[in-house]
């Protein structure tokens, strides 16, 4: 761990006190014992937390900690899976959950300005009326925030036609870790000079603070067809994924459930998964509502064609509605199979999914864990969730997190599709990037947050922590 | 008299660019050099010509990406995709001659933005030299990605400032089967452009919805549909009834796509000074009825369906000056941002590329180029950014 | 204090369930009041944890003011994938709280009055309700307000009554309702305390609508409160006795179901399995009466209603019970009731799965979380553009009808079944009783 000198503990409290009022900063133990934790398994205690109600408290705090040396971590509704918003190297940890307001919808500009502890559900919800929604839907959606999508670059079952944060937003304001406030982009497509906004997006609180998201909204599609297809093997369902692709089909969304997934989904939601499948695929095509019906047929076809045994099409938008939870509380549920799990995310070449994920039950088998696999695979983003019961086994399961990450990497793909590098996996960049790859975003890193306060350790390998994974690597 | 090298690989070309910065000799970055008007372009003291970093370097349809070097021709990747049956969405000016370097260096767009994403949104892996020699990557070979930053927007529109793109990696779609156009005339752009955001606000995205002006004369709207068979039809309905509820009569047009072309290609005709706006939706019909009414008014163009916006002036230096300058002042006020994409020598000290606003957030791009381009070798001061 | 001091303590086996993905903040209502994670669901399952870790002291005042702060509403138990059953664990660390506690000797009595005294016994309670309803008639709130400046319990007795209805039914009723038409079955018709006391019409219409359906109802007379309050405030001893003299009493019977009308109560009576489960003599035998508890509205929508109900003009809301919905998960057989009335408009209305700030005894507890919550509900009242508003819960009733009444919307709250017992005799058929 990075040792820094600045303001800490006790005494940082009583200044965020004195500079913000008492009702906007937390600095007990209990209460700070409840921020030391998010949706992933990292954890670390803040020095203190700060709840803004607006960006000049956010600059003001962000002045401050810039005098006096102090980390700030973002976060937002602490959903997120690669340790984002632990504050690994303690400080200020800024909570947005008082600025969760939506600002703005503008209809005729389709756009929607919005203060970042948005939840992401609210922001569809309210623009539904509209005939509008914000596309990017993790599966997190009814509590993730708008802010920690933009900060991870958040995607989700529907990225796979529709895109990811990163297509989706159009002005940001920020707040830089010295207490400087920039706005960039508005409501048009683009604006002149480099894309700060494309660099800011997915830069996980590392670049600095968010303060306002102006957000693209899209006209709602027509209608829906959504399918569920099961499949003897995981095999049959992945080879499935690239025939559709291969016949010129894409689908706004293709999900993968292996059997044990299934079976947890099932105990929680009950949306109706057979649970003697090896593998279920759930597609959706969406738009227009003419030849909807047509794309809906052809998928069915070739997942006959690919040995599917079962295959079911939503008839209403509740049976819809039902097949959808059980995939967006498929990472919960695993609540029900095992007291925790280490959720992996990483990226493969599509065509390389039955090999990848052959290797992914090696991996299982060798370090003796059950291993449930949910994920975007039309993307080709895996995410396998490694079922563990206590802390002693995290060393075993972190290992096989790695072996997992090693293969995605040598399939050409990535560690991380869409859950962020975070303090989880900031050891394995040099998996995937050189040292010169690595070096020019740190130039980036320069450029925003000299004084290297935004975030600190994540993203980028630590000297401290990521020492052991070193010298394994050397091995 | 520049002197002009010509790499034949990423390696030889990071050479290249170290001993230049050694040497404090300035570079101009030129693939096929359809761009050469754009931006404020400044004497150098060599031509890095990037057309000998040629070729497809990875193509796995089922993947639907594709890595090419980034001095390929756009025309040479488009064939090559459509013997896979697949396309790289964007329809950019100088489609013909210009490489794909220069595409995303310029963001060159066109007018399937709207449906399909623009160059920011498809490009998901570069390879870069940047000034001082370092060779960078950043993205991947995969559709989603998100480990590091994205460095890969940073290039896009940087009109190479920060770094020299050698390789590209693209997602790629399977061609539509179907693919159908239409057209309709209006009195007034005010009523073409609300029969084109009746369809914008549909689930029908079509693959271009393109209004075309000039003085006196009247208002094309074109529209361009891609899809099943099914889908397409229902849009090419969604059109006719569009049109007619604001007095015009849609015809289908085979030929939308060579009259996109032109439109496209607006400013690469090299007549006249041409303004180009981003602009909100909404604002665009005031913007248009603002521009028809200058003097020297020539041509409009918009991609209605993304606020992309062309206007085109031809007159008196003088007047084109004065037009100008209130078309910057317009796109800026209505919360969009405008520059001249072209402009005759005549003007060219006079009418700057990126008029005289200072872009948001200046400082940080300036220590961006300084931190990717130390010793300020590449492209000196042709992007808004320097 | 290193861990909790007895058996009670929310487990380590519950605890884990929770994988804090963080999916219950934005169902849990005083996070979205105070925006705050040690007053959500995941911040408090933590702080639970922490006590088991020793980090944390279960006689410390901000775990105390944390786990009270909870309206207990259960909604983040229907917002959570992986199946945490929150209220369990909130009853638990409750039950912990009181027992390693010291307690002044005021809160003692204040407690002993209201939980021993009052609740179980519907004579006293009876005498309270119609002597509360009797001192607002006298403008008492008024008094006591201008008293409460000085004094605290004052304040809180203004609070209390003006939660009182304007007139409150505690009448007994006969001991059994014949079935009209062909007999379908016999139930029991729990009557519960604040019912009995103070809504004693409720418990009349619902036998007259069980009985209009075809069912016997028999109103047993040896039944006692549900203790569902006891629990909630952590006296876990007092919980169990009622348990078991209910279960003593009631389980003989020879009925098809134990009716409840009372959502909260209802959510307490299918939970005495779990209340009891480490009493050998009782677990068994109180498992078996809690599956044989069934709700007024879940009865009569899954049997199914034998005669349609006459036609009501009017345009109603349906606002959920959380001890229905997210206790009982009970969400679509009250509005299938609902939907069987004709002429009866429903409208949609906003949040109607949020708590009302009643919960149990929490307006009495934290006014002012309470007050912000009713504010809410009555907005969301009065834009539905209902008349009425339905509900299935004494305290929903009260709470409810309070914030209307002092936001002077011309909305009247009603429960469920007298709605549909109104319904019956407008079709000119008083089913009895």
């Amino acid at each position: 761990m990075t040792v820094r000198a600045g303001l800490r503990g006790a005494p940082l409290v009583s200044a965020l006190i004195a500079l913000l009022g008492t009702d906007k900063v937390l600095g007990t133990r209990e209460d700070l014992l409840v921020y030391e934790f998010d949706g992933a398994v990292d954890t670390a205690t803040p020095d203190a937390v700060v709840l803004p109600n607006d960006t000049a408290d956010v600059a003001k705090l962000s002045r401050f900690c810039h005098q006096h040396d102090v980390p700030i971590v973002p976060r937002g509704a602490g959903t997120g899976l690669s340790g984002g918003a632990i504050p690994v190297e303690g400080g200020v940890v800024v909570s947005f959950a008082r600025m969760s307001r939506i600002l703005e919808i503008d209809v005729p500009n389709m756009r929607a300005v919005v203060q970042p502890g948005l939840v992401n559900l609210h922001l569809s919800t309210a623009a539904a009326p509209h005939g509008l929604y914000f596309v990017p839907d993790p599966s997190s959606q009814k509590a993730c925030t708008i802010g920690g999508n933009v900060a991870e670059n958040s995607g989700g079952p529907h990225t796979l036609a529709y895109g990811v944060t990163t297509n989706h937003v159009t002005g940001l304001e920020l707040v830089l870790s010295d207490g400087s406030v920039v706005r960039l982009g508005g409501k048009a497509v683009e604006y002149e000079g480099y894309d700060l906004i494309g660099a800011f997006v997915g830069s996980e609180g590392t670049l600095g603070i968010v303060t306002e998201i102006t957000v693209r909204l899209t006209p709602l599609p027509e209608d829906k067809r959504t399918i569920l297809a099961a499949f003897p093997t995981i095999d049959g369902a992945s080879e499935t994924v690239s025939a559709i692709i291969g016949a010129g089909i894409v689908p706004s969304a293709i999900e993968l459930m292996d059997q044990l997934a299934t079976e947890a989904v099932e105990a929680a939601v009950g949306a109706g998964y057979p649970l003697d499948a090896g593998g279920i695929l759930l597609m959706e095509v969406d738009g227009l509502r003419d030849g909807l019906d047509e794309a809906a047929t052809r998928i069915e076809e070739i997942c006959r064609a690919n040995g599917a045994t079962t295959l079911r099409r939503a008839a209403t938008s509740l049976e819809r509605d039902r097949l959808w939870a059980g995939r967006k509380g498929a990472f919960a549920a695993m609540g029900r199979l095992a007291p925790a799990y280490y959720v992996q995310d990483g990226v493969i070449p599509r065509t390389r999914l039955p090999e990848v994920l052959r290797t992914v039950r090696e991996v299982a088998q060798r370090h003796g864990v059950r291993i449930a696999n949910v994920f975007h695979a039309g993307d080709g983003n895996l995410h396998p969730l490694i079922l563990f019961a206590d802390e002693s086994e995290l060393e075993g399961v972190k290992e096989a997190g790695l072996e997992i990450l090693e293969a995605c990497v040598a399939a050409g793909g990535s560690i991380t599709g869409e859950h962020g590098v975070g303090m989880e996996k900031n050891c394995f960049m040099p998996l995937q990037f050189t040292a010169d790859d690595l070096a020019t975003m740190g130039r980036v890193k320069s450029a925003f947050d000299p004084a290297g306060l935004a975030n600190p350790g994540k993203i980028f390998p630590t000297p401290g922590r990521c020492r052991e994974f070193q010298l394994a690597a050397r091995r | 008299m520049t002197d002009r090298i010509r790499p034949a690989d990423a390696a030889a070309c990071a050479r290249a660019v170290a001993e230049s910065a050694a040497a404090s000799l300035s570079l101009r970055i030129r693939g096929a050099g359809t761009k050469d008007y754009l931006g404020e372009v400044l004497p150098v003291d060599a031509v890095l010509d990037t057309t000998a970093l040629a070729g497809i370097v990875a193509h796995v349809p089922a993947d639907l990406t594709v890595t090419v070097a980034a001095g390929t021709r756009f025309a040479d990747m488009r064939a090559a995709l459509a013997r896979a049956g697949q396309f790289l969405p964007l329809d950019p000016p100088h489609a013909d001659a210009a490489t794909i370097g220069g595409i995303v260096a310029a963001d060159s767009n066109g007018f399937s933005r709207s449906r399909y994403g623009g160059v920011r949104d498809l490009l998901i892996g570069t390879t870069t030299v940047l000034g001082d020699g370092t060779v960078a990557r950043s993205g991947g070979r995969v559709v989603k990605n998100v480990a590091g930053y994205d460095l890969n927007k940073l290039f896009v529109g940087s009109l190479g400032t920060l770094g020299v793109l050698v390789e590209c990696t693209f997602k790629v779609l399977p061609r539509p089967p179907v693919s159908s156009g239409a057209h309709a005339q209006f009195a007034r752009s005010a009523e073409a452009f609300a029969a084109a955001d009746a369809i914008v606000r549909t689930s029908a995205r079509p693959a271009a919805l393109a209004i075309s002006g000039g003085p006196g004369g009247a208002w094309e709207l074109l529209l361009q549909a891609d899809g099943d068979a099914a889908p397409v039809e229902r849009t090419l309905e969604l059109f006719s009834r569009s049109a007619r509820a604001h007095g015009a009569s849609a015809q289908r047009h085979e030929g939308v796509p060579a009259v996109l072309a032109t439109l496209n290609d607006v400013s690469a005709r090299g007549d006249g000074t041409v303004v180009r706006a981003a602009l909100p939706l909404a604002a665009q019909p005031a913007f248009a009825s603002s521009a028809a009414r200058l003097e020297g008014f020539t041509q409009f163009v918009a991609d209605a369906a993304s606020g992309i916006v062309r206007v085109v002036l031809r007159a008196d230096d003088a007047v084109v000056l004065g037009g100008a300058d209130a078309l910057l002042a317009a796109a800026r006020v209505c919360g969009g941002s405008a520059r001249i994409e072209r402009r005759p020598e005549s003007l060219r000290a006079r009418l700057r590329a990126w008029g005289d606003a200072e872009p948001a957030g200046l400082f940080l791009m300036r220590r961006l180029k300084e931190a990717f381009d130390p010793r300020g070798i590449l492209e000196p001061g042709r992007s808004a950014a320097g | 204090m290193t861990g909790y001091p007895n058996a009670d303590a929310p487990s380590p086996e519950l605890l884990q369930r929770c994988v804090h993905c963080g999916f219950c903040l934005p169902t849990c209502p005083t996070y979205t009041l105070l925006g705050v994670e040690m007053d959500s669901p995941r911040g408090r399952i933590r702080l639970m944890e922490t006590v088991w870790q020793g980090r944390v002291d279960v006689t410390s005042d901000p775990f105390e003011r944390h786990m009270y702060g909870c309206l207990d509403c259960r909604a983040c138990e229907t917002a959570c994938p992986s199946g945490v059953e929150f209220g369990k664990l909130m009853e638990g660390a409750r039950s912990q709280i009181e027992a390693a506690r010291p307690r002044s000797a005021s809160e003692r009595l204040i407690r002993r009055l209201a939980f021993r005294l009052l609740l179980p016994r519907p004579a006293v309670l009876g005498t309270f309700a119609h002597f509360s309803v009797l001192s607002k008639r006298l403008g008492a709130a008024a008094v006591l307000r201008a008293i409460g400046k000085r004094i605290g319990v004052a304040g809180r007795l203004a609070n209390l009554l003006a939660l009182v209805p304007d007139r409150a039914s505690s009448r007994a009723l006969p001991t059994a309702y014949p079935a009209h038409g062909t007999l379908r079955g016999r139930v029991a018709l729990f009557t519960g305390c604040v019912m009995r006391a103070a809504f004693a019409d409720t418990n009349a219409a619902t036998a007259r609508v069980l009985s209009r359906n075809g069912f016997e109802v028999i109103v047993p007379a040896s039944q006692t409160c549900c203790g569902a309050l006891h629990a909630h405030a952590g006296e876990r001893a007092d919980a169990r006795d009622l348990a078991r003299r209910n279960i003593a009493s009631l389980e003989g019977l020879e009925v098809d179901a134990f009716i409840v009308n009372a959502a909260g109560c209802g959510a307490a009576l299918k939970e005495y399995g779990w209340l009891l489960k480490d009493d050998a003599a009782w677990s068994e035998r109180a498992a078996r009466f809690a599956k044989r508890v069934k709700d007024a509205s879940e009865f009569l929508a899954d049997a199914g209603l034998s005669v349609m109900p006459g036609p009501l003009r009017t345009r109603v809301a349906y606002d959920d019970p959380c001890h229905l919905l997210h206790g009982q998960r009970i969400r679509e057989q009250p509005r299938a009731l609902l939907a069987a009335i004709p002429g009866l408009e429903v409208m949609p209305l906003g949040e109607a799965d949020w708590c009302c700030g009643s919960a149990g005894t929490y307006n009495l507890t934290q006014p002012e979380l309470s007050a912000k919550l009713l504010e809410r509900k009555v907005g969301h009242i009065t834009r539905s553009g209902a008349q009425l508003v339905v509900t299935a819960n004494p305290g929903c009733q009260m709470q409810i009808a309070a914030g209307l009444r002092a936001a002077r919307a011309p909305v009247t709250v009603v429960h469920l079944m007298d709605l549909l017992d109104r319904a019956y005799r407008s079709s000119g058929d008083t089913g009895g009783g």
